[in-house]
């Protein structure tokens, strides 16, 4: 599980943006060892799960509904199979909206909104996930179910998480992308993290304490 | 729900044969309204019927293509140009092929409008009415002009511009029977898609849909059905609009109901108001279509904008 950090505007959206092919790019990477630009569209949607950062819908769609668009690549493109239905239950009740499946997706607050999306993005069943800020707006209990069951795909999956809290990335995520001013700085596991080129990337003084054998991350102006 | 569609252009089936000038009882006819009923009122409810269903299906079309509730065959400008391209037939002595030009007018329409309101292949549905308000605007401005030019076309001109379904035939019935018929298969196979072209590109297309491809097909169906109906109706105002609201209103949200949906109620509708159309006045006198469609759809729709005004939010 790889956490993308970085400040504002420093490229971290673009990244995920180019991986999942919403974006045309120089250059080339390979992914299951084969050239990204030789997977044709239907075929990298069914390989990556991509969780944008701002996700609109306009039509009264229930929740549910939401969900089961997900399923979309393992359907036979003209109906969604009993198993398409027993995956989405099956994935709303992992991200605990279960009982949102028939309010209106428009109707529900932001971070339900986001529970659902996310709930989608899982229910695509891939084998990597890029999820663009998939916290913003969701509150601290369910970023904290959500991250651990994140972690319990970690062993099966690719997960890459856009995710702006420092000390919240620190504690869950074993490895770390940072950006700045558009270019990927670092590449850096867990304990290779280090307080003075934090400061750097994120231009705030960044300190770290241990304690109780957790790690807590601070934060000052410089 | 789907029943009473049904049961609504069955009703308004029966009632547009058998009322009109001449009252037709269907069960004891004689030889001349039996000649009336199959020579002259069947084929023009069928064109009712058949453009009402094309124009209801070409707003859900344009609908999906703009994710936007305001776009229809109007607000994009496909009817104006359209009609445009009726007017310069007209013009040209180029009856026959008053269909073609239609469609060559409200493709070419349709493209500008495209080429301006889309930013590498994003469709901005602002710039999109706008670019349809301004391109209805200069295609009237030319009608204007050209009905200005040619005294001897004026009356056929003003007859086209109103709509109407005086000059149905079996041809014509059968010819649009058959675009509605390849509109609908070519989309039929679309409907998982078209639900999910409901989400913003990004999550769409990350979702394994060809966005651009697909908004270039219902593109080109939703031209295509517009054209022949204006070419064989004339300019006939807010059906493309109004029914699919109201079919949304009514549950049909899910593009596997509310497609089909709007065949059946875009054609009871249009049938209801011709019939209403031509009987409304005394001694056989008839009424635009179009004067009767916009308003009793207009009021129709104003009360649904204020009693359900909630319902309406769901396009953000």
């Amino acid at each position: 599980m790889v956490g993308v950090l970085g400040n504002n505007g420093s490229g971290k959206s673009t990244f995920l943006n180019v991986l999942s092919g919403q974006m045309d790019f120089a250059g080339g990477y390979r992914i299951g060892g084969r050239n990204f630009k030789e997977i044709s569209h239907p075929e990298s949607a069914r390989r990556i799960g991509f969780l944008p950062q701002e996700a609109a819908l306009n039509m009264p769609f229930d929740s549910f509904y939401v969900v089961l668009t997900g399923r979309f690549i393992h359907s036979d493109g003209q109906m969604y199979s009993e198993q398409d239905i027993s995956c989405t239950e099956e994935a709303m009740k992992r991200f605990d909206v279960y009982h949102l499946k028939d309010r209106l997706f428009n109707a529900l607050s932001g971070g339900e909104k986001q529970r659902v999306l996310l709930a989608r993005v899982m229910n695509m069943d891939t084998e990597i996930f890029l999820l663009d800020e998939p916290f913003s707006g969701i509150d601290i209990l369910h970023q904290i179910r959500i991250v651990e069951m994140l972690r319990q795909l970690r062993m099966e999956k690719i997960i890459m998480v856009v995710i702006h809290d420092l000390s919240f990335a620190v504690q869950h995520f074993s490895r770390f992308l940072f950006f700045r001013d558009g270019l990927l700085l670092y590449d850096m596991a867990r304990d290779e993290l280090d307080p003075e080129k934090l400061t750097d990337i994120f231009g705030v003084r960044v300190g770290f304490v241990e304690q109780d054998k957790r790690m807590f991350v601070y934060t000052e102006e410089i | 729900m789907r029943l009473i569609l049904l049961a609504a252009l069955a009703a308004a089936f029966v009632a547009a044969i058998s009322a009109g000038a001449v009252k037709i009882d269907l069960f004891n006819m004689s030889e001349i309204e039996r000649n009336i009923l199959f020579d002259v009122r069947l084929p023009r409810v069928v064109l009712a019927g058949l453009v009402g269903a094309a124009l209801a299906m070409s707003g859900v079309l344009f609908q999906y293509v703009m994710k936007n509730p305001l776009a229809d065959s109007f607000t994009t400008g496909v009817s104006a140009s359209s009609a445009m391209g009726a007017v310069i037939a007209i013009m040209l002595g180029l009856m026959p092929y008053i269909p073609l030009f239609a469609l060559a007018g409200g493709l070419a329409g349709l493209y500008l409008v495209y080429r301006i309101a889309s930013d590498r292949g994003r469709i901005q549905p602002i710039t999109m009415l706008l670019a349809g308000i301004v391109l209805s605007t200069f295609a009237s401005a030319t009608i204007s002009f050209m009905k200005f030019l040619s005294d001897d076309a004026v009356s056929s001109i003003i007859f086209w511009l109103m709509g109407g379904f005086q000059a149905a035939t079996v041809s014509k019935d059968l010819i649009l029977f058959g675009v509605i018929c390849l509109s609908f298969l070519v989309i039929r196979g679309d409907y998982l898609k078209l639900d999910i072209l409901c989400f913003d590109d990004t999550t769409a297309s990350s979702t394994g849909v060809d966005v651009h491809g697909l908004r270039k097909k219902l593109f080109f169906a939703a031209a295509l059905l517009t054209s022949f109906s204006v070419g064989y109706a004339g300019i006939i105002g807010f059906v493309g609009l109004i029914i699919p609201h109201i079919l949304r209103l009514g549950n049909f949200v899910k593009a596997s109901y509310l497609l089909p949906a709007s065949l059946t109620g875009g054609a009871a509708f249009m049938i209801a108001t011709d019939l209403i159309a031509r009987t409304i006045l005394q001694q056989g006198q008839e009424l635009p279509v179009g004067v009767i469609t916009s308003s009793i759809g207009g009021v129709f729709f104003l009360y649904l904008l204020i009693k359900r005004r909630k319902e309406l939010f769901y396009f953000n």
